[in-house]
């Protein structure tokens, strides 16, 4: 009797499973549909670095090294020289090697001014490795395609439409618990 | 200041096409698939009832004029087996798709109904490739053995009243020695390979071919018992009241299980253990070659439900309305009766494939000898003292 | 010890030696086992390791401390930020720096997510190493709700590169701990579907009870740690033994099984699956949803000293070893990854077992060779 029921306990197991797997035939797929519709990703997303100018098309960045200091694939150069009419240093050459780069961010958290900032263009994929050696004009480009960017320092910040950097509605930022509570901050003037 | 000129087209972006995927079209899945089944249909009809009766219109019935005939049949079989091959491969990637929560093909034709045509092309346009270790000759003939074994069964299969190829009085011997040729096929692609995981797989097949032959034999010889003929034809009739499944209920259950070792089917697919012997027996083949183990495997998978639907669920036994029987309208609804039960069974195969995973091949030679063949013997046995008293 | 040879015995000529791997779909990867078949009997199995090898440890040497965490992530790459912890926790050692109790509560719930995202992979691809590919797809799309959380906190989703010496990097997300709580619903409801389809299967029985049988004195010879110990009958987890983090606060069990085959590894991982819901049920109860998330940590540290600090991550004891020269980079960095220990019984289990077998035991040891090769 053992036997049979052994069998019995087998056959019923069975079933359950099968039953399990095409219940499954009712449930809408969660199939994202990428080329066709772009998938809405977090503001906190690192997906693509990218260099930010001022409103006036000047650099932002103001060529402390810190984000080459900081990158742990050392995929970061940066050459640059002093300013000959003021203070401060002008960029030689600010080159991202993005095929190296390992998008931990890291450069995003050290920079002071929040100049190299993460953006969401994930579609980076090419034909030639060479075209991912972002050089500056690359790097600005990204920001400008992107037209919206993530830094810890400042949060989500917006390019509007008439070349003004703002600050992204309360609803876009990703922003911490802590961060969302604390009274809302003034502009950083640059 | 620019050190690497940016090109112009840098990004490999997608063409977006039109296509909108937020516009469920399950009805149009529905429309296109039951389509299908409908196209099985009517190209049953053609070869079995318009074939004959276009001869007979051209008075070629005696003589070369009968060869002619029946090669156009099997001509149109073998497009039939293609188009089944076809239309099964999309039956189960659609239906693995739902299973798992995807959608399965959906771009190429409506609802993605011509998806594996263009994986045939695709498969047509590949190198076929002989590896130098392999033996030339037994190599390009596994594929061949393979598909004309699992294709020679068509002779026999009843799709409705007189509607077989070869109606031979011998049909269940003829099942047994034709299906077992196909594992001939996989033995000699696996041996002749020339590659390691490749003759393990052809070693699997074999000793798997041991073990669900025997209680497969003994099966069919309950079935003749009790139908009382060796004919798949007669079988079928003797079913009219009551079908097999009732009285022949434990032989009925070991042919499922052997129908799936046969078909090296999923909880005994050991031959081609994808995860184990990355492909088993086949996987030197490419191509054209490779798409015949595919094509008889796909075959296979469509006979083998259509013999249980034939030996246990009445073949095409159903309600014919008073439609007078051996009429081309009678035949026409025996052959959807079987179409249907046919793809109910198609579709059971398809579900143990989505859920189960794989014996180890001695758990099956275990089981197979140490309980299939004693149940089938039991079997048997009943079978005969049940013909006894009752018919 | 081993040859590399993969010449049959002399005197052996029934013998096959087969290459299982490294390009192999059972190998989770680059693994190479050199099998010698009888038949289907294993007569012979040597592993071998290296495909994956990038040279971590030097190159840990010759970053900053801040540098070194982000590297660890690429070890284990489906437990995420599992690998983090040793190096945080040994650093923070040395340095002295008070945690805040949010940051540590933060950190387990990310920790124990990543270990039902890491058990919900090993289940898929254990399934898929046994024949069935659904429960692949299934595993795969839970563990993907997973990765959206911790991509919604940490900006990315396998290697968040997320804890930093003090606490976290950041605040989690507003929707945090909602998001966790409705995932632990939703797994609530999914794992009745995966006992179904994998603990209660008959064929599962069969393909692995009595299976691979990994003694006691045999485990703990081979120093295996984590849910392949556990199957083998010892309660060692390093959660219980040396607690770090939150672990001290919340209440779980070690599950354990005597019977060490790989059923018992399998049910083990179940259990645990089980027990990090109930863990991260507490915690959810327990963290402030705000506060500090991190403690006061010069950028510029600079550290002297030697510490070993282990978690118990997905596979195991992962441990580290610091040494500190007084510059802000390590002098010697050492991992002690689970993976890569439990690899040892590869030889003891699969000799003498069904070829069939051997790709059950090693779905069962759940190795991921990003850490086994780092």
């Amino acid at each position: 009797m053992s036997l049979l029921s052994e069998v019995w306990q087998a056959v019923k197991a069975l079933g359950t499973g099968m039953a399990t797997v095409h219940k499954r035939v009712y449930e809408d797929a969660p199939t994202e549909f990428y080329p066709y519709v772009q998938p809405d990703l977090p503001a906190v997303s690192v997906q693509s670095l990218a260099l930010v100018e001022n409103e006036d098309g000047s650099e932002r960045c103001i060529v402390c090294l810190q984000c080459e200091r900081a990158c742990p694939a050392q995929v970061i150069t940066i050459e640059r020289h002093r300013n000959p009419e003021g203070k401060g240093f002008l960029i030689d050459r600010f080159d991202i090697d993005l095929v190296n780069c390992m998008y931990c961010a890291a450069c995003v958290e050290a920079c002071p001014v929040s100049s190299i900032v993460t953006i969401q263009d994930f579609e980076m994929s090419t034909y030639d490795l060479h075209t991912l050696k972002a050089d500056i004009d690359f790097l600005h480009e990204q920001s400008r395609r992107s037209r919206r960017w993530y830094s810890p320092k400042f949060g989500v910040e917006i390019r509007t439409d008439d070349g003004k950097i703002v600050k992204a509605p309360p609803e876009m930022q990703p922003g911490g618990l802590a961060e969302l509570l604390k009274p809302a901050e003034e502009e950083v003037d640059q | 200041m620019s050190y690497i000129p940016i090109p112009e087209d840098r990004h490999f972006r997608i063409k977006r096409i039109g296509y909108d995927p937020g516009r469920s079209r399950p009805w149009l899945e529905r429309l296109v698939y039951s389509l299908y089944v409908f196209a099985f249909w009517g190209f049953v009809i053609a070869t079995y009832a318009g074939v004959p009766a276009l001869f007979d219109a051209l008075g070629w019935t005696a003589g070369w004029g009968y060869v002619v005939m029946r090669a156009t049949q099997v001509v149109l079989l073998f497009l039939l087996s293609a188009v089944i091959a076809l239309m099964l491969i999309l039956a189960l990637r659609k239906y693995l798709g739902k299973v798992q929560e995807r959608y399965g093909p959906m771009h190429y034709g409506p609802a993605g109904g011509i998806q594996t045509v263009f994986d045939a092309l695709k498969l047509l346009g590949k190198e076929d490739f002989v590896p130098a270790a392999a033996d030339w000759l037994t190599f390009r003939l596994a594929p061949a053995v393979t598909f004309v074994s699992s294709f020679a069964i068509f002779a026999v299969v009843p799709f409705a009243s007189g509607w077989t190829l070869a109606d031979t009085n011998v049909g269940l011997i003829y099942l047994i020695a034709v299906s077992t040729l196909s594992t001939y096929g996989v033995l000699l692609g696996g041996v002749s390979s020339g590659n390691k995981w490749a003759l393990v797989g052809a070693l699997r097949a074999g000793a798997q071919m041991v073990s669900y032959e025997i209680p497969l034999a003994l099966v069919f010889l309950s079935v003749a018992v009790w139908g009382g003929s060796l004919s798949l034809g007669r079988i079928v009739d003797s079913q009219m009241g009551l079908w097999n499944v009732v009285p022949l209920f434990i032989p009925f259950v070991l042919y499922v299980i052997s129908s799936l070792a046969e078909l090296k089917h999923i909880p005994f697919d050991f031959p081609e253990a994808e995860s184990e012997l990355i492909a088993g027996y086949n996987v030197e083949y490419s191509g054209m070659s490779f798409a015949f183990f595919f094509l008889a495997e796909f075959v296979e998978l469509f006979l083998l439900p259509a013999l249980i639907v034939v030996f246990f669920f009445g073949g095409w036994h159903g309600p014919l309305f008073g439609l007078e029987p051996g009429t081309l309208a009678a035949g026409a609804l025996q052959s959807l009766y079987f179409t249907i039960k046919t793809a109910v069974w198609v579709w059971i195969f398809l579900w143990i494939r989505a859920t189960l995973p794989r014996y180890r091949d001695d758990q099956l030679m275990e089981f197979a000898w140490k309980a299939m063949i004693p149940l089938a013997l039991f079997g048997l046995v009943l079978a005969a003292y049940m013909r006894l008293i009752w018919r | 010890m081993s040859t590399i040879s993969v010449d049959p015995v002399p005197g052996r000529s029934d013998e096959m030696v087969v290459n299982m791997g490294p390009q192999h779909p059972a190998t989770h990867g680059v693994l190479r086992v050199v099998i010698g078949l009888e038949g289907e009997r294993i007569t012979r199995a040597v592993p071998h390791i290296g495909y994956l090898h990038r040279n971590h440890e030097k190159i840990e040497e010759a970053r900053t401390y801040f540098q070194v965490v982000p590297y660890t992530d690429r070890m284990d790459y489906v437990s995420g930020t599992q690998n983090e912890l040793p190096v945080v926790l040994a650093v923070e050692d040395l340095l002295g720096v008070e945690v805040p109790q949010r940051a540590k509560q933060i950190r387990t719930i990310f920790f124990e997510l990543f270990r039902i995202a890491s058990h919900l992979v090993w289940m898929g691809t254990a399934m898929l190493d046994l024949g069935a590919i659904t429960p692949f797809l299934y595993t795969f799309w839970d563990r993907e709700i997973i990765l959206g959380i911790v991509e919604r906190t940490a900006g990315a989703r396998m290697l968040p590169n997320y804890y930093t010496f003090g606490g976290v990097r950041r605040d989690v997300h507003p929707e945090f701990f909602k998001d966790v709580a409705d995932f632990l619903d939703h797994m609530q409801r999914r794992m009745p579907d995966y006992e179904h389809l994998v603990l209660e299967n008959p064929i599962v029985h069969a393909r692995t009870k009595g299976v691979g049988v990994l003694s006691k004195e045999r485990a703990i010879a081979r120093g295996v740690t984590g849910p392949v110990l556990r199957a083998s009958g010892v309660a060692y987890d390093v959660r219980k033994a040396f607690p770090y983090d939150a672990y001290p606060d919340v209440e779980f069990e070690v599950p354990t099984s005597s019977d060490g085959d790989t059923y018992a590894r399998f049910w083990v991982r179940f259990q645990e699956i089980y027990q990090a819901c109930k863990i991260i049920r507490q915690l959810l109860e327990q963290t402030p949803k705000t506060g500090p998330y991190k403690g006061k940590v010069s950028p510029r540290l600079k550290i002297s000293g030697e510490r070993y600090r282990a978690v118990e991550n997905s596979r195991g004891e992962l441990g580290v070893y610091v040494v500190g020269d007084g510059s802000d980079r390590p002098y010697r960095i050492k991992h002690r990854g689970a993976a890569f220990t439990n690899l040892q019984v590869i030889p003891d289990l699969f000799i003498g077992a069904k070829f069939s077998d051997a790709i059950a035991i090693l779905s069962s040891l759940d190795p991921v060779f990003g850490e086994i090769d780092r």
